[in-house]
């Protein structure tokens, strides 16, 4: 019972990509622990004489984890698929999404590149106002007095290479809860 | 070439003439529920009249294909991808990697990770706006110092030498360039490393340590000798000693999300990443302990499947596109990963 639980487990991270049953006299069949301890118990073995009794000399006798030799079993048989091979009409037809695809995905860069290259250039022309604005809020000569306080005060940039605070660091979501922050939790 | 396209252009002329210059105005239709739907789609097969009587009668498929002289090719697709790239001047050249039939396809991605979306729309903005650098117009970067340096002094023997490296080192370091819009610091790989020396004795723990990291990051992990004997540590040199899973794109983005939502938080009394973490180069690493690795939502689903007492703890490399550790650690706490003490650039 307990064996045939840890099979499921394993079984669907490791789906096998092919549904085709193995014939009855397959050789990795009638070798693969999956068969051997699904097996009915009283199936009697192939040789007269017990296996165990034969082992017990060099074997010592200890039992290995039956977890580890799953683990063992599935690391060594991957279910990698055979390399696709399309018709033609199927190639052509992955070609063409594949195309779409790229040519969408292009675009939506494009897209994003482009916003934040209008938000690095207002950027830009912001610090350029400020730092030729006087005191009064008027555009006055470059090296004049009180001149560009504000643009200096903004280049100073105080505490960004600090901590970014952590409340910041929330992964966006479709519905984010109503309570998403314990503000009384302490130590 | 030329005689060709004039051609074209002739006929579209031509075309343009012939065509009304006044097209007939539309009467103004928006479709209701009880309109037809079909009517708003472009022309399809269903609103083509299947083709008349004689057509369908004469359509024998079986009588042409027997008509016909030499045999078509087969339908399935019989091409193979070379086994090695022999050049750029060998006849038979691989086809592209998004071609399926291409040694190096790999489908995907499948999915748009919430850790990437989050940076197109809220990180990469604000990091460009916190890290903005005014420059006047007419700004010119006064010129830096030489970065391999030349021999200088009276011996004879300085003539022709080769450059010295910069101090500190003989490696050339990272230029940065000036912040803009084409160079945020992004995310570009995640590598998860775990080393178990107890796998010289017995090589259950290597596999263990594989299933591990291969259930966590969606990669096939692969395993790495030992390099040399170290007698305290108890390694043997050409025994098999880690495992490595290196991921890229989707899978990373996946592998943070779970990292920084349901691990980090979890694990107790966790302070963050040392301040003096990376390569200087862009890249952080730090460690989990094995407690932290049985914390993963692959791991503890499923946490009777491991011997507890051989799940590994492991080292994650962030890999960013950064090129000093400045620059990646304000990267990674904004995505959430917190740093402590003192901090080395």
């Amino acid at each position: 019972m307990r064996r045939s639980t840890i099979l499921h487990s394993f079984y669907s991270a490791f789906r096998p990509l092919s549904t085709r049953t193995l014939p009855a006299n397959c050789l990795r069949k009638s070798f693969s622990p999956i068969t051997q301890s699904l097996r009915a118990p009283n199936a009697a073995p192939f040789s007269s004489s017990s296996r165990l009794l034969a082992r017990k000399g060099k074997g010592g006798g200890q039992k290995k984890d039956n977890r580890i030799t799953q683990i063992r079993y599935h690391l060594t048989h991957q279910k990698t698929p055979r390399p696709l091979r399309f018709s033609r009409l199927r190639a052509l037809r992955h070609w063409t999404i594949h195309r779409a695809w790229q040519l969408f995905r292009a675009k939506q860069r494009t897209a994003e590149q482009l916003e934040l290259e209008r938000q690095y250039n207002s950027m830009r022309e912001a610090c350029e106002a400020l730092r030729l604005m006087d005191e009064r809020g008027m555009s006055g000569q470059e090296g004049g007095r009180e001149v560009g306080r504000l643009y200096r005060i903004a280049m100073e940039k105080k505490g960004i290479w600090d901590n970014v605070p952590i409340e910041y660091a929330r992964i966006q979501m479709d519905y984010p809860s109503r309570e998403g922050w314990n503000h009384e939790w302490t130590r | 070439m030329a005689l060709r396209e004039l051609r074209f252009k002739a006929g579209s002329a031509l075309w343009r003439d012939l065509r009304p210059s006044i097209y007939p105005a539309r009467p103004f239709f928006t479709r209701d529920a009880s309109t037809n739907a079909l009517q708003d789609l472009e022309s399809s097969s269903f609103t083509v009249p299947p083709p008349s009587e004689d057509i369908v009668k004469s359509y024998d498929p079986v009588a042409r294909s027997k008509s016909r002289k030499n045999e078509l090719p087969p339908s399935r697709y019989q091409y193979r991808s070379p086994k090695y790239y022999r050049g750029p001047l060998h006849p038979h050249q691989p086809p592209p990697p998004s071609d399926p039939s291409s040694r190096l396809f790999t489908p995907g991605p499948f999915s748009l990770p919430r850790l990437e979306q989050t940076y197109q729309s809220t990180i990469a903005p604000d990091l460009l706006t916190l890290t903005y650098t005014h420059f006047p117009p007419g700004y010119r970067a006064p010129p830096k110092a030489q970065r391999l340096r030349s021999w200088e002094g009276d011996s004879p023997y300085f003539k022709n030498r080769p450059l010295r490296g910069p101090r500190g080192g003989d490696n050339l370091r990272l230029l940065t360039p000036p912040k803009t819009f084409r160079n945020i610091p992004k995310i570009t790989g995640v590598t998860l490393h775990s080393m178990v020396p107890d796998a010289v004795d017995d090589s259950a723990h290597l596999h263990v340590a594989g299933m591990v990291m291969q259930a966590i990051s969606n990669v096939r992990a692969t395993t790495h000798k030992a390099r040399r004997s170290v007698q305290q540590w108890g390694l043997r040199e050409g025994k098999y000693v880690s495992v490595t899973a290196s991921m890229k794109g989707e899978d990373t983005f996946h592998f943070l999300g779970k990292l920084i939502d349901v691990v980090l938080p979890r694990i107790k009394e966790w302070k963050g990443v040392k301040g003096t973490s990376g390569d200087s180069s862009g890249n952080i690493t730090f460690g989990l302990p094995r407690d932290a690795v049985a914390l993963f939502p692959e791991v503890e689903v499923n946490y009777d499947m491991y011997p507890p007492k051989m799940i590994p703890g492991c080292h994650i490399t962030i890999h960013s596109s950064a090129t000093n550790d400045r620059d990646a650690r304000l990267l990674l706490q904004s995505i959430g990963i917190p740093f402590y003490g003192k901090v080395v650039n």
